[in-house]
């Protein structure tokens, strides 16, 4: 008997007791969307998270400071900044020719008084909605970068888009300031489109006064960003003319004048074995710095935990399932004793009688395998939304999702249909060593 | 065709073994219609089983359609049982989740007949039974009589040298077993095949050539 003549007798026979059947497939179904759905999820985590991570991607960027490092923050995540040095091109070169350093991109961060919703527009029931309600004047900080390179940067757009590179009227904002202007900071988007009157200051000679460089901007976009502290995200063409013009007027004790090019910078190192080297460089190059270095090793050491107990579990489940297929085909090695006795009459050698087993212990497993591993992406799929959403809403970085997991998408019913049959081997060998006499029942 | 000398047969390991066939001796020519009777439990089941191959020879020589069956062991003796013998059973024996039509073709795909070969055959073989327009109907549509003649179909799939009838109509009223054994006797007449039937009905084993009763676990003619 082929391959294909005992697929049709296992066919036939699945569909003969078919509810039977259907549980077994549905149990297989079952244990492998736990799996792939575990699987995909601590796949999103290892592969967007922890590889973004590891791999020294913008969230585990290095913030390099203007600033004399202090010796005492060598060995520390955050910030332990003495006194300030200018951090100008001849820095960022020797940075950017650092070993295990991939990119660095510049930072200028100024202060500015932000006035929302200028003029008449405060108020109006025409208005945006981000003007219907009264806001106050404020001092916040504008964080200029490099929005060429913003996929270098920690960014996430939660709404609208980044400003254009080089655009001296547009703006993009964090949640703080949607807030600010009244808005729910779950729909960020009602807050596009609204105008912002920001003012960079010049102190005036005599040291008593200053004046403003008044601009208007349009807030294009809603962001997650921890390049810099400030509620702006602007192109840092917007913060070097503020620069310029605090640079033309007088300065005093509690105002100096920016004389660093560049307030910050951001530093990729290609791995994250080797983010303590780069920093170290930096440190010996003469800037303080920061980054999550510790954070993210501990974050990736409770991943890994994570993977091993999520596909435990995962692996649990589909044992249970097998285990489900086998019983199912020993139930039916009992039922069909005297179908088996008639084949053997017939002449089907033992390999023959394996071999019907066998290919529907595959169907059973192939069919649940599929069912289950369609499931389980879209379980793993909308997980990973949810998730997402959270982390946005919260404003932290959202997850790159990525495409499927092709491999998981391919090998999940092919490892489905592969345990089946083994759970099938069993059951085989029972029926195919069944005495013929006996099996006909004599 | 059919030779048997010296068959011996129990049942059971213990110290009194139940000794069901006891020195049988037996012998049919090619083409040759015997139908053995006897009690239930007397060992007719058992006899034929032995003679296709079912049941391992435990003491004596079977020679069947030139095969030593004593000496036969996995897979020649499903080739042999493949190839030399077919088998009627009482209770039919079909694959109920089956066609007619699938049901003689699983003998054809044993035999490894390649599967554009096997539809045309095997409707040739329900259409000498009779069957030709049921051959799409599986089991739970067709009457005793029907089954027990695709039972007769797949029998002769393979152009068996021996066929094997274990209370063919045993399941069947007087009219069906009636034709039912008129079509086996023709078709054995037709294709030259050796014809053993087990039966309780003494007008059944009064058609055949040789009679045999089994009692007390020896063969006798009658």
């Amino acid at each position: 008997m082929s391959w294909d003549d005992a697929a049709l007798l296992a066919l036939r026979s699945l569909g003969r007791r078919g509810a039977r059947s259907l549980l077994a497939a549905l149990g297989v179904a079952l244990g492998t969307t736990l799996l792939v759905a575990l699987l995909s999820i601590a796949g999103t985590a290892d592969s967007r998270i922890v590889s973004q991570l590891s791999h020294g991607g913008p969230a585990a960027a290095i913030h390099v400071d203007d600033a004399v490092p202090d010796p005492a923050g060598y060995n520390s995540d955050s910030l332990q900044a003495g006194p300030h040095r200018d951090l100008d091109d001849a820095a960022l070169m020797a940075i950017r020719h650092a070993p295990h350093v991939t990119s660095v991109v510049p930072v200028l961060s100024t202060d500015a008084l932000v006035v929302p919703c200028p003029g008449r527009e405060r108020g109006s029931p025409s208005a945006p909605p981000a003007c219907r309600q009264p806001a106050d004047d404020y001092f916040g900080a504008l964080v200029g970068a490099d929005l060429t390179r913003s996929s270098e940067l920690p960014i996430t757009v939660l709404a609208g888009r980044l400003p254009a590179p080089g655009s001296m009227t547009e703006v993009a904002v964090t949640q703080s300031y949607v807030e600010r202007v009244h808005l729910d900071v779950t729909h960020p988007a009602a807050v596009l489109g609204s105008p912002i009157e920001l003012a960079t200051p010049q102190l005036l000679p005599g040291g008593n006064r200053f004046r403003g460089r008044w601009y208007r901007v349009q807030v294009v976009g809603v962001v997650a960003q921890t390049v810099d502290s400030g509620e702006f995200l602007v192109p840092i063409q917007q913060t070097q003319v503020a620069r310029q013009w605090a640079l033309s007027g007088a300065e005093n004790q509690s105002f100096r004048r920016p004389t660093s090019p560049y307030s910050g910078l951001v530093v990729v190192a290609d791995s994250l074995a080797n983010v303590h080297a780069v920093r170290q460089e930096i440190f010996t190059i003469g800037y303080a710095n920061s980054a999550p270095e510790h954070l993210v090793a501990s974050v990736q050491k409770y991943l890994h935990v994570v993977d091993i107990v999520l596909g435990g579990i995962g692996s649990v489940a589909l044992a249970i399932a097998v285990l489900g297929v086998t019983n199912t085909l020993l139930a039916a090695v009992r039922e069909r004793w005297r179908e088996i006795g008639v084949l053997k009459a017939l002449g089907a050698a033992d390999g023959d009688v394996a071999r019907w087993f066998l290919v529907e212990a595959g169907l059973l497993g192939i069919s649940g395998g599929v069912v289950g591993t369609a499931i389980g992406t879209a379980v793993a799929g909308s997980v990973a939304l949810t998730v997402n959403r959270y982390l946005v809403d919260q404003g932290l970085q959202g997850i790159d999702l990525g495409g499927l997991p092709v491999g998981l998408l391919v090998g999940a019913p092919a490892a489905a249909a592969l345990l089946a049959v083994a759970a099938g081997v069993v059951p085989a060998i029972r029926a195919a060593r069944l005495p013929v006499r006996e099996a006909l029942g004599g | 065709m059919v030779s048997v000398r010296g068959l011996t047969h129990q049942y059971g390991d213990g110290p009194a073994p139940l000794t069901i066939l006891c020195g049988v001796d037996m012998e049919l020519e090619p083409g040759g219609y015997a139908a053995v009777t006897g009690v239930s439990g007397a060992g007719k089941s058992t006899l034929l089983a032995i003679l296709g191959g079912l049941e391992p020879v435990q003491s004596g020589s079977v020679l069947v359609a030139g095969e030593d069956v004593a000496h036969l062991r996995g897979g020649d003796l499903a080739r042999f049982r493949r190839e030399r013998i077919g088998f009627v059973f009482q209770d039919f024996g079909l694959l109920t989740m089956l066609t007619a039509r699938e049901n003689v073709e699983v003998a054809l795909a044993l035999a490894g007949v390649p599967r554009r070969d096997r539809r045309d055959h095997a409707d040739r073989l329900l259409g000498e039974v009779g069957l030709a327009d049921r051959a799409s109907h599986r089991p739970a549509r067709l009457s005793g009589g029907e089954l027990q003649r695709v039972a007769m179909a797949r029998a002769l799939a393979n152009n068996p040298r021996v066929i094997l009838a274990d209370e063919p109509t045993g399941n069947l009223d007087e009219g069906s077993a009636g034709r039912v054994m008129d079509l086996l006797e023709r078709l054995r007449q037709e294709r030259g095949c050796t014809l053993v039937v087990v039966t309780h009905n003494p007008e059944l084993a009064a058609r055949a050539e040789r009679r045999l009763r089994l009692s007390r676990g020896r063969l006798v003619s009658l």
